[in-house]
Order: C-alpha cells, then sequence, then structure tokens
C-alpha cells in the first residue's frame, strides 16, 4: 500500500529502529531541532555523527511550539523594572534574533524543502498607558539593534488594522516577524542528515554516561537501552532534559522545564495575518495556513510522569481565549477545538547553553530558551567550531556549559 | 455526576437518588433516552403512545421516572473536561462552568462504526444511527431505495424497523454468517433470561421477509459511486476475515446508503481522565478496564452502558444499577450490605445477557477486513481530506500515531480523530505488523467537544507565568 514514487517522508522506520552503531565520532542526544540540526551540519561537514532520541523525533518543545519568530521585545523578555534595565542584555538579543532570522531566510533552500518560512509581521498590543509607555520604551532599544517597529495609536493604528479592538491605547507593528511550521522543521533536518552519512536512531534512551581519561577516542561509554556506545564527542540537545543527561558527567545545567499550553480553533476565513501578542499580558496568537487560529503564550499544562504528555489545563484554555477575545473580538464565535501541551526549557539566566564544557572536554550543548528560533543558528555556530581551526572565535562566556556547575576552586 | 443520559445513566441516577445521594444528570440531547429511546424533535408530539413501538414506550418510562426524583436534570449540556474532580460543563447558548463532583460515573453511549471505504464521503450514505435520528425525532426517510449493509444486532433489526416506517429497502446486507444449526443451539442454551430478545429477533425476520426484503450474509459495500450523491453502491463477498473475494461484486442502484456495522464505545472523557483499557474489537475496540462495581482504574470514576463496551441497551440498564449502587455505596449512603442485596438481580441478568452474547459472537465477530476496504485515493480523514496514499507515506516512517497525525494533519479537524483514527490505526498495525490492540491512539485532549471563544474565554483568571519571577506582571504591580 505505500506510495513507493513519491520522495520519502520522513526517515524509514526500517533505519531509525536498526542497530546501535559500536562507536561514533560524535554522539548527539536528543531529536529536536536542536539535535537534528547539529547532526546535520556535522555530517555535512564531513564528521562521523550519531544521533539518538529516546521516544520520536520532533515530539517535545520542537513539535509542540507555535512556530514563531520573536523579534521585537515582548514580555518575557522584561523585568519589571522596565526596558531600561537590562540593557544590554536585550541589546545582545535582539542582535542575535537578527542573526538567527537570516539563517531561517535561507533553510527553504539549504534543506531543499518547504518549512512555511512567512514574514507575516508582529503586533505587540497595550491595554494601559503604562503598557504604551513600555512600547515607547522598547522602542528605542529596537532601533539601537536594527530591528524595524513602529509604534501606533489612534485611527491610524485602527486603519491598519481593523480586526484589533478598538479601545486599545496603541500597538508596536514590527514587520519582521512571521513564523514556520514547527511539525517540519526537525524532521527535515534528520532527514538530510541522514542523507548526509549521519546514523538517526529513535527510541533509544541514554542511561548513564562513563567518562575515560581525555585523548582516547572511547571518550564516552554511553549506556543506552538499546546497547553501549561509545563516542569520542558528546553533544548535549536533550533540550528540558539537558540537566538529566548533563548530571551524567557531574555537570549542572542551568536549566528547566515547564509544561505548556496551547489551544487551536477551527479553521475560519483569513482574519488577520500578522501575529498579535500583548505587552502586558501572555497572549501569542497567529492564524495558520489552513486558517486555524493558534493562540498561546506561556500559560502552564501540568506536569505528567512520562511517557504521558502532560495534561492541557481547562483555567489555561480560559485565562488565554480571554486574552485573545480582548484583543480581536472578531474571535468570540470561533471554536476552540483541542488544545496541545509541550514541554520547554529555560535557561535560568535566559542565555543559551551552547559550546563544549573546560570541565568536561569532549561534552558539548546545544540549548536555547526561544529554541526554535535560535536552535538552527547557534547548532551551525557550534558545528563550525567543532570542525574548525583553533582561530574560530568561542562562544561568549555568558553562554558558557560550565557557569553554574560549582568547582572545587570556587 | 452522571454523564450521558441513556439507559445507563438514567438508571444509575434513579438508584443513586433512591440511596439519597445528590446527582445530577447531564446529556447533550435535548431530550433524555440516549440514542436508543430516542424521543421526537422540538415541534413533535406523540398523540397516541399505545402506537409507538414498544422500545419508545419502555424508554418514555425510564425517563418520567427519573423526572419525579430530585435528580438535576442538565440537557443539551456537554462535559467538555473533567480534572480531577472539577467537570466542566457547557449548555447550548451558555458559557462554560464548572461543577465539583465527588463521583462521576460515564455513562458516554457509543457512536456508529466509521467504515471507511471509496465513495464513503457522497451525500446519501449514511451510518444507522445517523438514520435512525432522522428518523425517530423528525420521521424522514433520507431516500426510496435504500440499502442496508452492516452487521451484528442492529443488522436484523434496523431494517425491519425502518420496513415498519414505511421505507423501501432494497436489500440488507449482513457482513457475518448465516446463523448455522449449532449457533441456533449456542443460542436457545443462552435463552434463558433472553427470552425477550430472542423473540425480537425472530420478529424481525419475520417482518423482513414479510416485506420481501432480500437478506445477503457474508457480504459488505465495498464502493459507493454516483455524481454528487450516492446513485449506487457495489457490494462483494467476504470471507470470515471480511476480506473481499474477488469476482463477486455485484451492482445496485441506491438513493441512500446506511451503513450500520455496529458500535464503537465514546470513550473520549474516560481516556481524558486517564482511564486503562483492554482491546475487545468485537464489544468495539477499547474498552475501559472496570472491577466488579463498575471502578474505572481512575479513583471516583466509574463507567456503564455502551461506553464501556457495546452490549446493548438491557445491559446498560443493569450496568447503570450497578454502578449507582457502587458510588452511592462509596459516598457512605448505603451499607455494603445494602449494596451487595440490592445488586443481586441487576448481576444475575447480566450473566445472562452475556451467555447471549457469548453465544452470538462468532455471528458478529467483527472481521480486520473492515479495515481493508479503501484505497490509495480514498480520504480517510474527512475533516482535513487527508488520502489513505498520504498517510501510507507518513506511516513508512513511524508507527506513532501522534507522529503521523503531526505529519498529514490527519485527526487535527473538527471531529478530532473521531471518524479516522481507527482507520489509521489500522494501517500502522498492518504495515508494522502490530496488533491493532497495541497501537495507542491520539493523545487525548480537551475540550472534547468544539466551544467558542466567548463561552470559554474568562478574564478573572490570572495565576502564574511561565517566566522569569521578575517579568511584568498581568495586572501591572510588582511581583518578587
Amino acid at each position: 500500500m505505500s506510495n513507493a514514487s513519491a520522495p520519502p517522508q520522513g526517515i524509514p522506520l526500517e533505519i531509525s529502529r536498526s542497530l546501535l552503531p559500536a562507536s561514533t565520532d560524535v554522539l548527539v542526544i536528543g531529536g529536536g531541532i536542536a539535535g537534528a540540526a547539529v547532526a546535520y551540519y556535522l555530517a555535512k561537514a564531513g564528521v562521523e555523527v550519531t544521533l539518538i532520541e529516546r521516544g520520536e523525533l520532533n515530539r517535545e518543545a520542537s513539535g509542540t511550539n507555535a512556530g514563531s519568530f520573536h523579534f521585537q521585545l515582548a514580555i518575557h523578555q522584561l523585568s519589571v523594572k522596565g526596558p531600561g534595565a537590562d540593557r544590554e542584555r536585550l541589546l545582545a538579543e535582539a542582535r542575535l534574533s537578527l542573526e538567527a532570522f537570516a539563517l531561517w531566510q535561507g533553510l527553504d533552500s539549504e534543506l531543499d524543502g518547504s518549512l512555511d518560512v512567512h514574514q507575516t509581521g508582529g503586533w505587540m498590543v497595550a491595554e494601559t498607558a503604562e503598557q504604551l509607555q513600555t512600547l515607547y520604551d522598547k522602542h528605542e532599544l529596537e532601533q539601537l539593534a536594527g530591528i524595524e517597529t513602529e509604534v501606533l495609536t489612534g485611527t491610524t493604528l485602527r486603519a491598519r488594522a481593523p480586526y484589533l479592538a478598538e479601545d486599545l491605547l496603541g500597538a508596536t507593528y514590527c514587520p519582521m516577524e512571521g513564523h514556520a511550521n514547527p511539525l517540519v522543521v526537525a524532521p527535515l533536518y534528520a532527514l538530510r542528515a541522514m542523507q548526509s552519512g549521519a546514523q538517526i536512531r529513535t527510541h533509544v534512551e541514554v542511561l548513564g554516561i562513563e567518562t575515560s581519561p581525555i585523548g582516547r577516542p572511547e571518550r564516552f561509554t554511553v549506556k543506552t537501552d538499546a546497547g553501549v556506545i561509545q563516542a569520542h564527542r558528546i553533544v548535549n540537545c536533550g533540550g528540558a532534559w539537558s540537566g538529566e543527561l548533563a548530571a551524567m558527567v557531574g555537570l549542572r545545567l542551568p536549566v528547566r522545564s515547564e509544561g505548556l499550553h496551547v489551544n487551536v480553533t477551527e479553521p475560519r476565513p483569513r482574519m488577520f495575518e500578522p501575529m498579535i501578542q500583548h505587552i502586558g499580558r501572555r497572549l501569542t496568537m497567529k492564524q495558520t495556513n489552513n486558517g486555524n487560529f493558534i493562540i498561546g503564550g506561556g500559560w502552564p499544562s501540568s506536569a505528567a510522569p512520562r511517557p504521558q504528555r502532560y495534561r492541557t489545563i481547562w483555567n489555561s484554555a480560559a485565562g488565554n481565549t480571554a486574552v485573545a477575545l480582548r484583543v480581536v473580538p472578531g474571535l468570540a464565535d470561533v471554536r476552540v477545538i483541542r488544545t496541545w501541551s509541550g514541554v520547554i526549557a529555560f535557561t535560568d539566566d535566559l542565555s543559551p547553553i551552547v559550546g563544549e564544557s573546560e570541565l568536561v572536554p569532549g561534552y558539548h550543548a546545544c540549548l536555547a530558551s526561544t529554541g526554535f528560533t535560535f536552535s538552527p543558528m547557534l547548532a551551525r555556530q557550534l558545528a563550525e567550531r567543532m570542525t574548525a581551526s583553533l582561530d574560530t572565535p568561542p562562544f561568549p562566556k555568558g553562554y558558557s556549559l560550565d557557569r553554574a556547575t560549582p568547582t572545587a576552586r570556587t | 455526576m452522571v454523564v450521558g443520559g441513556g439507559p445507563a445513566g438514567i438508571s444509575a441516577a434513579l438508584v443513586a437518588s433512591d440511596a439519597g445521594v445528590r446527582v445530577v444528570l447531564v446529556d447533550e440531547r435535548p431530550s433524555l433516552g440516549g440514542q436508543i429511546y430516542k424521543q421526537p424533535g422540538p415541534g413533535f408530539r406523540v398523540t397516541d403512545l399505545a402506537a409507538m413501538d414498544k422500545q419508545f414506550r419502555f424508554g418514555r418510562s425510564l425517563i418520567t421516572s427519573v423526572d419525579e426524583t430530585d435528580v438535576k436534570i442538565l440537557l443539551r449540556t456537554s462535559v467538555l473536561s473533567i480534572e480531577g474532580h472539577q467537570v466542566v460543563l457547557l449548555t447550548d447558548g451558555g458559557r462554560a462552568r464548572t461543577i465539583t463532583a465527588e463521583k462521576v460515573i460515564l455513562a458516554p453511549g457509543a457512536h456508529d462504526r466509521p467504515v471507511v471505504f471509496p465513495g464513503w464521503t457522497l451525500p446519501g450514505v449514511l451510518t444507522a444511527g445517523g438514520l435512525q435520528t432522522m428518523v425517530k425525532t423528525q420521521r424522514v426517510l433520507p431516500g426510496n431505495r435504500i440499502l442496508f449493509a452492516g452487521s451484528g444486532p442492529v443488522a436484523l433489526a434496523f431494517p425491519a424497523q425502518l420496513a415498519g416506517y414505511g421505507a423501501g429497502i432494497v436489500a440488507a446486507l449482513e457482513a457475518g454468517p448465516a446463523p448455522q444449526p449449532l449457533d441456533i443451539v449456542r443460542i436457545l442454551r443462552a435463552a434463558r433470561g433472553n427470552t425477550g430478545l430472542l423473540r425480537d429477533a425472530l420478529r424481525y425476520r419475520t417482518e423482513l421477509w414479510h416485506a420481501r426484503i432480500p437478506i445477503r450474509y457474508r457480504r459488505m459495500v465495498v464502493r459507493a459511486e454516483g455524481e454528487g450523491r450516492v446513485e449506487r453502491i457495489v457490494h462483494a463477498a467476504v470471507d470470515a476475515q471480511w476480506r473481499v473475494l474477488p469476482g463477486t461484486e455485484k451492482v445496485e442502484f441506491v438513493d441512500a446508503l446506511c451503513i450500520g456495522y455496529g458500535f464503537v464505545p465514546s470513550i473520549e472523557l474516560l481516556r481524558l481522565v486517564g482511564c486503562q483499557f483492554d482491546f475487545d474489537e468485537d464489544l468495539g475496540g477499547l474498552v475501559v478496564r472496570r472491577d466488579d462495581w463498575l471502578r474505572t482504574s481512575v479513583p471516583d470514576v466509574y463507567a456503564a452502558g455502551d461506553g464501556a463496551g457495546v452490549e446493548g441497551s438491557f445491559v446498560a440498564i443493569d450496568e447503570g444499577q450497578l454502578a449507582g449502587l457502587a458510588a452511592a455505596m462509596d459516598l457512605g449512603a448505603i451499607s455494603a450490605q445494602t449494596a451487595a442485596n440490592d445488586c443481586a438481580p441487576a448481576r444475575t441478568r447480566l450473566m445472562r445477557r452475556r451467555a447471549l452474547t457469548d453465544a452470538t459472537r462468532r455471528l458478529y465477530r467483527v472481521g480486520p477486513g473492515v479495515y481493508e476496504l479503501s484505497t490509495p485515493d480514498t480520504v480517510i480523514c474527512r475533516c482535513e481530506s487527508v488520502r489513505q496514499a498520504a498517510l501510507a507515506r507518513a506511516i513508512e516512517a513511524t508507527d506513532d500515531i501522534n507522529v503521523v497525525k503531526a505529519e498529514t494533519r490527519a485527526g487535527m479537524g473538527l471531529c478530532q480523530g473521531k471518524n479516522c483514527q481507527r482507520q489509521v490505526a489500522a494501517m500502522i498495525s498492518r504495515r508494522h505488523g502490530k496488533p491493532l490492540a497495541d497501537i495507542p491512539l491520539a493523545s487525548p485532549r480537551a475540550p472534547v467537544r468544539p466551544i467558542s471563544i466567548s463561552a470559554l474565554a474568562d478574564d478573572t483568571i490570572t495565576g502564574r507565568t511561565l517566566f522569569l519571577p521578575e517579568t511584568v506582571p498581568e495586572d501591572g504591580t510588582a511581583q518578587p
């Protein structure tokens, strides 16, 4: 019954469930967007790489987010002191997003596939005077960072966005914002990685890692539930669970995970193109190509033991849609047909964890809080450093894997 | 809280209320009675009760009984989610609200088994349940040349009932075998306590014979064809596994096709709360696991009736009584001794009914061929228009139905997989050689029914944010 003439959509099960290799140069642990991208860039550079994933590819954070590209500064980046504080951090983050987006724009052709990358623009709305002031304050920072934004109010705003509630005080428009389809990116990276020589294995869970002295090719002996694999180098792409994988070699990563709740509606005729967010309340909303509205913004879902999915929470659906309705009154009769949950990783200081550990040489990681937007870029940079000569600049110290591990010296 | 106002739910509510428990009985439809005791729709009135069929009258009496108790009956009300003891309800035209229930009896009933074949989406192709609703509540027939294709007890009863309403039935096709002498013997042995059912079965056969409606055994519809609606169907002989025997196709000209291959339990809520299941295709597939007091594996949740395995309305009534007694006992409203005494008649009847089901199993076994009628071009997911070929491609790379869903969108539409999911699971089972019982379905999610944003939204809810403790909170005040 299989349609053999069409190109394969994914890695055939016969391959992804085949025997684990006995050894590899680089072992990538984690089959989300970070791991798949690292495996791809390494394989393309001719490195022998094996990727292992304990479940299915792209089923956790990478496959359960809404695929948004955030450029203008948003609620989760701001502290209670306002955009003026943490100025340096915010500027750095803003510049990073510009770089990331440049990579995304070329990714369709790099991976020879359709990732549904759309630059739809994005609104960030303000309800109160205080919120409107925040829009103006962050606008200044955005200009400095090179992110194009404009703050609109009154009749100009209403004319540009008639779908927004009339009594909103103002909104920032950023033409650069957009989204891609999270359901296809990591699987396509993995497929191209395999086609470039990487070994991809699913349903392989790491149980423990033994470290041998530096210099030996079998630096790491990795015990899995599908056998033992020796690796010269490891890249921890475990996302929300990267902390557990790091503990296996004595590192503590400043990462925690949270359950995320997302709502999706029935399809409706096109109502708006841009992404819509709120500067003071939790809302990120978009309308997909199929016409469904995806409504999220940082509402929690409730943890459940593996392998169960986290449970979505009624109150999250009710609270989240209330913000959506406040901002776009036209949604009133649109029906929510399901909710889904994801688990996302946050680094404690919001900086990525990328590079090679100095405490455990050979052990690398690639993890970012806004993982969907940044992972392709960070993965490529990591692969470059892992294959390049000594004069490649290192990652910023703020990204260090070792920053949260107490050492005997300190 | 009793969810579902069919025979099981009404019985449970009656018994629990009798025991002094405060009961809320909830049903989505405008009237109680569930699928089997469908009452005439709004705008209709029964003028001569004696002229209505026996099933209707019995259902009416059950409904009258519960109307006379203190049970709070909420009609046109769906349960959208259950979280612990919080039950989220939505009444038509209202807003979502939550009721706290110490015990929940789920009696959600069953729905028509979706059977996928080329042309199944043509207008004029109806399910038995759908046709029954049209006829019972609206007194409308969908056509003049109706062909009935199905199996199981419905295959006998339904065409006979339709004939009674004056429908023009071309033929009744039964996928299973004609009853053999050995079957009759087995059935007669299980007759004790089941004579009513057996008499009915005999009566239906007689009605069909009188109406000159041919019954053809071991035949299934394999294709429906027509321009804009069904105009002809192709049926073929099948083997004991319901697999088509080549070269046996015949064409019939029809204007309506009624499909009745049994029912499958409506398990969304049971799955949502996390109950454990067993698999029995003859009872409709996933069957919730229960102890001898019908408690599920989730504390304070009970299940009764067709929603826990399709065994018909008489079993449903007795299970409802059992579940109602169990809840009352577990709440301390009645003693264990009282419960044990009161449940004895129901338990005896259940044993006898099950003896009959066992005896008829051979006749009503659902064959794996029921999943093998579709072709690469057949639309499997009706909501998202996903064809079998696209699903087959995705299934090359995974045996996980959630991944297939993510790849193809099958199951993401309005019906949330109710029509397509089992077919997709069967495809995975065949391609990867795993038993159907071992293919988990897609993750259960709230809301189990669509709800408009205006009915769902609640702007009084704030609560914790996922992000740094220092982030700007919703109400603008500083937080540590």
